[in-house]
């Protein structure tokens, strides 16, 4: 207004033409200042009529709104995320939320600090006393005392009647099977927020989003149901226990899942820890081996390179190869374990698990193409799954025809071993790679996911070969009778020092249940067994890990529900012929 | 003028009835409002216990603790494959024949004397023997 005063001032003695060319410029061409004016005082008013309507719509639901403190009680409560109950596959409840108190201090209505402590201490005598008195004359407005005290506890300390001392209800998350189902679930802090296994999957799916916009203060998320079966995850680690302390194995670990559709049934890496005390998961030796640890698997990946041979088309299980000498790779030797000196056939490979044939399996095929397949499988890459934990495998730099030769028998390559049975179950289900789950899936859901990396007919063939190999070979103590098992021992050196060593050994087993039919693979993991009397001396898989995994097969085929079949014909003639 | 007096006396009346009954409506709401509170902190407690229970059942049927108790307390061994069946290998039952002379053939059927020493295999030792007459 002002400014435009100024302007008129100015321009007093301009001839119209120019006044009007100034007005044009600063108002727009024909614009009526009287009506404009008009029009903001009907805003003004429409402005005023707006204001004082919310004003009065607002007292409205003041007015209308219930009780402000009963709000208030509700969200002062559970303080801590509530969190979704964790169910098994039959609705077993794996870990679940209960309520407890927790004590705490509004320092500023303390009236007399010594006699509080005095009083508290006298009630809870794991406090500590000089602690407190601390805390209590800090002047802050709000310290916890003590979580998650119990309820007698609560009671005593209720009736003192200290004033300024309080209870919270909080969450308090317990896992009542203790250590049966640890690594898998993992674990929450004292905030209730999950920090490890499927815990932490929660929280990182949602739920901590929801904590934030306080919604998940009570019980009002559904339970999760995970695809575990506690009855064989209990009967897997009570085994894989006994078969740690009879071998002296360092570590245990073991694997059941579901080949048509990916799902983990059971997981169990001994030592493990109870996930009420999760102060014993920090300790190295505690990982979780399956999804944390990478390994050579030895000659496990001798089943992937035959099925990579068989479905290239330019092998068939009657072809055979040199493995009369051991094969020399510069100062590298590659021996056979069990050395036959001559030809081998296919399946003599694998009976007789030779890694001179195998390697000389992988070279007829070449670098690139070992490479492009064990790419397909999705051993060369980080395996995701909803647990937070994972490692990479450790693939080699440069990978020449001295690594193809040696990772076509499991060595030079270490992957997780989660991600090998993946790969595997893919060999056994008729050629589907299905990334795992710990959640359930329903056969659909899972053919959603998967991709071909193999033809049918070569997974039937790889299905006689397991099968094979329980009958006549390597596996043949794993035969449980009546539930036609495939199997696949495997015994890698460790790596001591830059060195293989040849005391210390890393047995696996991998075993396919029914061979005909495949339902379950199984994959047991035994470190450093030691050898005993029992074993004659030797420490190699056939020995240990085998047994170990026929016990366990003897124990879980009949929760899964598999009948046992007696009278069956030999697999050359139950699963090759049928095939054709 | 009567007229507006009268007008006035209703109106005024009109008011308290109005009154009493806004607050009569005010006091049941209220009332209302502390039973929902109330419960629903029953339920919370309810649900709190319910939670709790299910826990301690869960513990309670923990496979480890069940197995512990079965080594301490049963001479059971684990089941050997060769122990299932299912119903297709069962042999048919053996025809019952039961003359209907008697003058009651179903008690004839219940009393027969072919069935009284065939137990089922499992829990024969559990049935008290029934000497045959």
């Amino acid at each position: 207004m002002r400014n435009s005063a100024k302007e008129q001032s100015a321009e007093q003695p301009a001839p119209g033409w120019r006044r009007r060319l100034i007005h044009t410029l600063l108002y727009g061409r024909g614009v009526d200042r009287g009506a404009k004016s008009r029009a903001r005082v009907g805003l003004a008013i429409l402005a005023f009529v707006l204001g004082y309507g919310v004003i009065a719509l607002r007292l409205v639901t003041l007015a209308a709104a219930p009780d402000a403190h009963n709000v208030r009680r509700v969200s002062a409560d559970a303080v801590s995320t509530g969190r979704p109950d964790i169910l098994d596959r039959n609705g077993n409840i794996l870990a679940t939320d209960l309520k407890a108190a927790s004590l705490y201090g509004e320092p500023r209505k303390i009236i007399d600090v010594d006699e509080a402590v005095e009083l508290l201490t006298a009630q809870l005598p794991d406090l500590d006393a000089t602690e407190m008195r601390e805390r209590l004359s800090s002047g802050k407005g709000f310290v916890w005392l003590k979580r998650e005290i119990s309820p007698p506890q609560q009671e005593a300390i209720h009736r003192l009647g200290i004033p300024g001392i309080g209870f919270l209800v909080e969450n308090k998350r317990v896992y009542p099977n203790g250590a049966e189902v640890s690594h898998l679930l993992g674990h929450v802090n004292i905030d209730n927020q999950g920090i490890a296994g499927i815990e932490r999957w929660l929280d990182k799916s949602g739920l901590a989003d929801l904590h934030m916009a306080g919604f998940a203060t009570d019980r009002l998320v559904k339970p999760i149901q995970l695809s575990v079966d506690l009855r064989v995850q209990h009967a897997l680690r009570d085994e894989l226990a006994q078969a740690r302390e009879k071998y002296q194995a360092i570590a245990a670990a073991g694997l059941i899942s579901d080949v048509n559709t990916g799902e983990v049934i059971a997981m169990v890496s001994l030592p493990d820890y109870d996930p009420n005390n999760p102060r014993e998961a920090n300790e190295p030796n505690r990982i979780n081996r399956l999804t944390t640890g990478v390994y050579e698997m030895g000659s496990t990946f001798k089943a992937l390179t035959l099925a990579m041979a068989l479905d290239s088309g330019k092998v068939s299980l009657s072809s055979s190869f040199d493995a009369r000498v051991p094969l020399h790779y510069g100062k590298f030797t590659i021996h056979d374990y069990h050395p036959q000196n001559r030809m081998l056939t296919v399946p003599e490979i694998f009976t007789y698990s030779s890694n001179i044939g195998a390697a000389r399996l992988a070279l007829s095929l070449g670098v690139d193409y070992h490479q492009a397949f064990l790419k397909k499988l999705g051993q060369l890459d980080r395996l995701r799954t909803e647990l937070p934990e994972s490692a990479d495998p450790i693939v080699p730099k440069h990978w020449g025809e001295i690594n193809t030769a040696t990772i076509a028998f499991g060595h030079g390559l270490s992957v997780a071993p989660l991600q090998a049975v993946m790969a595997i179950n893919a060999m056994m289900n008729g050629g589907l790679l299905i990334p795992p789950t710990f959640f359930k899936r329903t056969p659909e859901e899972a053919a959603a996911v998967a991709t071909r990396v193999i033809k049918p007919e070569t997974s039937e063939k790889m299905r006689y070969l397991m099968r094979l190999n329980t009958e006549k070979g390597t596996a043949a103590k794993a035969d449980v009778a009546g539930y036609y098992i495939g199997g696949k021992t495997g015994t890698s050196e460790k790596v001591v020092n830059g060195r293989y060593s040849t005391s210390k050994l890393l047995n696996t087993f991998t075993a396919v249940l029914p061979a005909d039919k495949p339902r379950y693979l199984l994959l047991i993991m035994l470190d450093e067994p030691k050898a005993i009397p029992e074993t004659q001396g030797y420490a190699t898989s056939g020995w240990n890990a085998v047994p170990a995994g026929a016990a366990v097969i003897s124990r879980i085929a009949p929760l899964l529900g598999l009948q046992p079949r007696f009278d069956l014909p030999l697999s050359d003639r139950l699963i090759l012929a049928k095939g054709g | 003028m009567m007229y507006w007096r009268l007008l006035n006396m209703s109106v005024v009346a009109g008011l308290v009835l109005v009154a009493a009954y806004a607050y009569d409506i005010k006091y049941q709401s209220t009332l209302r409002a502390e039973r929902v509170a109330k419960l629903s902190e029953d339920l919370r407690q309810e649900r709190d216990a319910v939670a709790s229970l299910r826990a301690e059942w869960a513990r309670l049927g923990n496979p480890r603790r069940i197995q512990a108790l079965a080594d301490r307390h049963l001479s059971l061994t684990p089941v050997n494959p060769s122990q299932y069946s299912d119903f297709g290998n069962l042999p048919e039952r053996p025809p019952q024949i039961v003359q209907p002379t008697g003058s009651d053939p179903i008690e004839a059927i219940v009393s027969n004397p072919q069935d009284a020493d065939i137990f089922t295999g499992s829990i024969d030792n559990w049935l008290p023997k029934v000497p045959n007459p």
